[in-house]
């Protein structure tokens, strides 16, 4: 469990003095905020109706954007081959680079949260649910998003095939999240937006065991 | 440990896309002994280091190390360095920071004053990012790396190259700290140096 955190932090840090991957992600979020807000007009009905899809549609991209960097660091520093010859079943790697990625993208999820608050009305008295509906998203994703981006980490073409692999795979947790915000947002009683966060729950723990599990055998080169 | 080999190929092949580059290469490393890869660049020199670093699997062939298939290490990998050549650091990070990360990740932690004696013992300022250490003091790093790591086989693509007099001092003394626990396989092109350094040659291609 602490090489997992250390490697998470090892990687944070990096990433934080590189920048590239993070203000990229952020400049995106800004951009893709101010485009639907012009968009979707000045009602405020509109707005809410639309801040869920407006959230996730932003997370996701935003997320794709960071899918890569919990490899890029080591592509960029040809470090890999130091990681495959740490002692122990290398699972540990893959949960290192998840506890990055998620930490990274929960981050993004929390700051988007505030801003979608602001912009487009979601209601902050429903903040619990909100967070429990992100942090149950940002897992799947984060899952998923490890898994695709240490399989393509050596190709050169990693970039393009990332997105195509993740959002193939990652699609029902979106349209579970959404469903799960939308019902926060509208107010249906909470019976019904549990019944999504039990499916999302049920999808970071497949996508968990089987990216963990699979992971020792497509990371070798 | 295993009283045999640390290191066993046996008909090992290997190929990238339709070009083999190992053809049914066997060969032993016992505890006590320095081997030198001699051969010309493109012979499969650094695949051999590769492939006994668990780091590129063969298409035919079997590897032991340690008494034990590649494929079932899992504490023994922790007894393995492979020194790349260049070397692969973080450039973003200090050479202190390199060292603190690397060895807690391979589970062996060390105090901060024995990182940065290791890292002073060799002339390399501990604060620096080593993006701004030139190419010998990256090499110097990984020489103190391994020195911390005390492994008990070590894999050295042409380590020579970049080194002056001091750093080449400095590895000769690694080498043989190594060899007196376990083995040494290093791979290079200067026949002198392989004569200094290794008591067997094996000559590819």
């Amino acid at each position: 469990m602490r090489r997992i955190v250390t490697l998470a932090l090892r990687d944070l840090r990096l990433e934080l003095r590189g920048r590239a991957g993070l203000f990229a992600a952020l400049f995106f979020l800004g951009v893709v905020l101010l485009i639907l807000g012009f968009a979707l007009g000045p009602e405020k009905d509109d707005l809410r109706r639309a801040a869920p899809g407006v959230l996730w549609v932003a997370l996701a991209f935003a997320g794709s954007l960071l899918a890569g960097r919990a490899w890029a660091v080591e592509v960029e520093n040809d470090t890999l081959d130091d990681l495959l010859l740490t002692p122990g079943s290398r699972e540990w790697i893959y949960w290192g680079k998840f506890l990055f990625l998620w930490l990274l993208l929960f981050a993004v999820a929390l700051l988007l949260l505030v801003l979608v608050a602001g912009m487009f009305y979601l209601p902050l008295e429903q903040a619990p649910g909100l967070l429990l509906t992100l942090f149950l998203g940002a897992t799947g994703y984060a899952a998923v998003a490890t898994f695709y981006a240490g399989l393509v980490a050596r190709l050169a073409t990693a970039q393009l095939i990332l997105p195509i692999l993740v959002f193939s795979v990652v699609v029902p947790v979106i349209l579970a999240a959404v469903r799960a915000t939308l019902g926060l947002v509208e107010g249906v009683p909470l019976g019904e937006v549990a019944a999504w966060w039990k499916l999302l729950a049920a999808f970071d723990l497949i996508y968990l065991t089987a990216s963990s599990l699979l992971f020792p055998f497509v990371v070798e080169g | 440990m295993a009283a045999g080999p640390l290191l066993e190929l046996a008909g090992v092949w290997k190929r990238f896309g339709r070009e083999w580059v190992l053809r049914d290469v066997n060969l032993s490393l016992w505890p006590g002994e320095v081997v030198a890869l001699l051969g010309p660049n493109g012979v499969g020199k650094t695949t051999l280091l590769r492939v006994a670093a668990t780091l590129t699997r063969p298409q035919r062939g079997t590897v032991r190390l340690f008494g034990r298939p590649a494929g079932r290490l899992e504490a023994e990998r922790g007894w393995l360095v492979y020194v790349a050549n260049p070397p692969a650091f973080y450039r973003h990070f200090t050479g202190l920071e390199n060292l603190r990360y690397g060895l807690a990740l391979m589970e062996r932690p060390r105090p901060e004053r024995e990182l940065r004696a290791a890292l002073e013992a060799l002339g390399l300022p501990p604060e620096k990012p080593v993006a701004a250490y030139s190419s010998g003091m990256r090499k110097r790093l990984a020489l103190a790396r391994a020195r911390l790591l005390a492994p008990r086989l070590l894999l050295l693509d042409e380590p020579e190259t970049a080194l002056d007099e001091g750093g080449r001092a400095a590895l000769m003394d690694l080498i043989a700290e190594v060899r007196s626990r376990g083995a040494v396989l290093l791979a290079t092109h200067d026949r002198a140096f392989a004569e200094r350094a290794a008591g067997r040659e094996v000559v590819m291609g």
